[in-house]
């Protein structure tokens, strides 16, 4: 016991730096889901940057996890736009109102390049989250991205196949997702002082 | 020339739509003594012509006031029909009076238009005799009152009421009219009225609008060499993009839609169209939006010259500067929002990019549609959608299928890459027989293999398919 408080005390001086702690100083986006905000790198989404969700499926609930910060940021007084890039499906536009998002902060963009409209979208400084759905994108286009995200002071959320977690990348977070019987589980695979494990999320209007 | 009153033409560029006294000067809008100094000065030697246009459109009237302006620069619009030209410095040059009628009955056969063509030393006089039909050409002010005395008083265009209540005191011509005591006229018809037959007569000056022709920007170049690479082309393009943007700083007005044509040796010349989702004056971002237009274009042959077109010009306030980036301390995207529509539309298509919104309709596939893109800048509390919102109870997907994708049935039971595992109570969805998409659906949620929760329904009509139509995301 006596070793530990000595250990904490030492730990305190100024002159010692960890990682975490950096991470943690600035104020990230809150996710909506508080073990999700305290599992997180900056307790919560990043709010410039880009983000990588690697998911097995289309539909393990990966945009259910977005969600909450969705409806956050398009809510927000001076909201930019909330642009989705080449999505595979339609966004129903009224589930979408009903958690909470304002709709005329909503840009859909389909067409031929979903990479270049995705820089764009990032680079622009005209939206506040920029997702996209793409199947093949190399290291160094992610790096591009997380560059465009970063000049524009955007979030960037890029939703990958499993299989990219064996790619390097540039991302500043990078998650994988997994579909549990009662919620999601969330695996942190890169991020800065990331914290080990996964976190369960369970979604309470979720029947078994 | 003669000094007259001038004021900015309220019809700029491209509108179509004329407000009916669009050429006369409102009371309030010009100080009364300069009025008084210049028009009153002017007025003995002033000759108007007036044409009377029957059943032409607000297009043509002004493409004919464009045209007129080659008689004089004194043109004003009387709409919806009407055209007043001052021709007294421009008799001469046409051999007088007949010579110019002449030319402008020309003038206006060439659009296709079947003039009626009065002079008078009175606007409104000259207008007023060509509603009536009479070819006048009065060019003595006294003789004036004389030869409007038998025209009648309907061609005036006074309320039918006013005209109604004249007829049944006899009263049918200008002339009775202006027999009429004063006083009385102006009690029993209205001063309006009253000061109208002054300014008929040429007792009153009248203050009208000069028309000013809308203005379009076009510069041509000629290239040095045939050029066919892109950015060569689009450098050979830099200095005709710096006199746009010199003219229109000039008239601070902005571009809604540009037009570049390359003109080639043998083939037709290739057009270039940008169109803008606000007015721009900014020619880097024009440039900017003409290089995407031309990346994407395939040129049949090397351009030999090169032409930049603007014609509709808009009136452009500059806004200001916000002192915060965008996203930085809650600062808002106006310029970069539009910049991006319109780059996204440059290269992917026009109908690339959309907006959302949620409408009030019980069938999922109506419950939606899509829209223009969203505003730049965030209107606070008008939510569109909010309307359509469904209750926080009734749970939809976040994903829509374009159509119902039917599903493989095994024991009644609907699958999908293996056998889909159904939760929860059913929620029935039916009906739309008014407009023909007549449903009766049991909705359920299903869980497959991997975990993924699908929204899926089964017909409730006989074969009972089980057809695929969300995902719960």
């Amino acid at each position: 016991m006596d070793r530990e408080a000595k250990l904490a005390r030492l730990l305190e001086h100024p002159a010692i730096w960890r990682g975490r702690s950096a991470a943690h100083q600035q104020g990230g986006l809150p996710t909506g889901f508080a073990a999700l905000d305290a599992y997180l790198p900056g307790y919560g989404w990043p709010r410039t940057g880009l983000i990588e969700i690697l998911v097995s499926r289309f539909g393990s609930g990966e945009l259910y996890l977005l969600l909450p910060a969705l409806a956050a940021l398009t809510r927000a007084r001076c909201a930019r736009w909330c642009v989705w890039v080449a999505p595979p499906l339609m966004p129903f536009a009224p589930a979408l109102a009903s958690q909470g998002m304002v709709l005329d902060r909503v840009a859909v963009v389909n067409g031929a390049r979903p990479l270049w409209a995705l820089e764009q979208a990032l680079g622009s400084g005209a939206c506040d989250v920029a997702l996209a759905w793409v199947r093949q994108v190399k290291a160094r286009e992610i790096r591009r991205l997380q560059l465009a995200a970063e000049r524009g002071r955007t979030l960037g959320v890029l939703f990958r196949p499993r299989r990219a977690a064996r790619e390097a990348t540039a991302a500043v977070l990078r998650l994988s997702l997994q579909p549990t019987i009662t919620g999601v589980r969330i695996t942190l695979l890169k991020g800065r002082g990331a914290l080990r494990g996964a976190v369960d999320l369970l979604r309470p209007d979720w029947p078994v | 020339m003669r000094p007259h009153l001038l004021r900015a033409a309220t019809g700029k560029a491209g509108k179509s739509a004329l407000p009916a006294d669009a050429g006369r000067v409102q009371p309030r809008a010009a100080p009364l003594s300069i009025t008084r100094r210049h028009v009153a000065g002017g007025r003995a030697g002033e000759l108007w012509a007036g044409l009377h246009l029957p059943g032409i459109n607000p297009q043509k009237l002004q493409q004919l006031a464009v045209c007129a302006q080659r008689f004089t620069p004194r043109v004003s619009l009387a709409p919806p029909d009407g055209l007043l030209l001052e021709v007294q410095g421009s008799l001469h040059l046409f051999a007088g009076v007949a010579g110019l009628r002449g030319a402008l009955r020309s003038e206006c056969l060439r659009l296709q238009v079947q003039p009626v063509l009065a002079f008078a030393p009175a606007a409104l006089a000259a207008l007023v005799a060509a509603r009536a039909g009479k070819p006048l050409a009065v060019m003595d002010p006294a003789q004036l009152t004389g030869q409007l005395a038998p025209l009648p008083l309907a061609s005036l265009r006074w309320p039918p009421d006013t005209l109604a209540r004249l007829a049944r005191m006899g009263v049918r011509t200008i002339g009775a009219a202006l027999r009429l005591p004063r006083a009385g006229f102006a009690r029993r018809v209205g001063s309006e009225q009253l000061a109208m037959l002054d300014v008929l007569t040429g007792r009153m000056p009248e203050a009208r609008v000069t028309f000013h022709a809308p203005e379009r920007f076009r510069r041509r170049r000629e290239l040095d060499c045939e050029l066919e690479n892109h950015a060569l082309l689009l450098a050979a393009l830099a200095p005709l993009f710096a006199d746009l943007g010199a003219f229109l700083r000039a008239r601070q007005c902005g571009v809604v839609e540009l037009e570049c044509r390359l003109t080639h040796r043998h083939v037709p010349a290739t057009r270039c169209v940008v169109r803008l989702a606000a007015p721009a004056t900014d020619v880097h971002r024009l440039a900017g939006l003409l290089g995407e237009r031309l990346n994407a274009l395939d040129l049949p042959e090397p351009a030999r010259a090169c032409e930049l077109r603007a014609d509709a010009l808009v009136p452009y306030l500059p806004g200001s500067n916000a002192l915060w980036q965008p996203g930085e301390h809650g600062g808002s995207a106006g310029n970069e929002a539009c910049g991006l529509i319109e780059r996204l539309r440059a290269r992917l298509g026009s109908g690339a990019v959309h907006g959302l919104t949620g409408l009030p309709a019980h069938r999922p596939e109506n419950a939606w549609a899509l829209t223009e893109p969203p505003p730049a800048a965030g209107r606070r509390g008008v939510h569109a959608g909010c309307s359509a919102e469904v209750p926080a109870a009734v749970r939809r997907p976040l994903w829509l299928l374009p159509a119902p994708q039917p599903l493989g049935v095994r024991d009644g039971l609907p699958r999908r890459r293996g056998p889909l595992r159904l939760i929860g109570e059913p929620e029935r969805i039916e009906t739309g027989w008014w407009d023909g998409g007549e449903i009766a659906r049991d909705y359920y949620t299903a869980i497959d293999l991997h975990g993924v929760r699908l929204w899926v329904f089964r017909e409730r009509a006989a074969p009972h398919r089980w057809f695929l139509h969300g995902v719960f995301g």
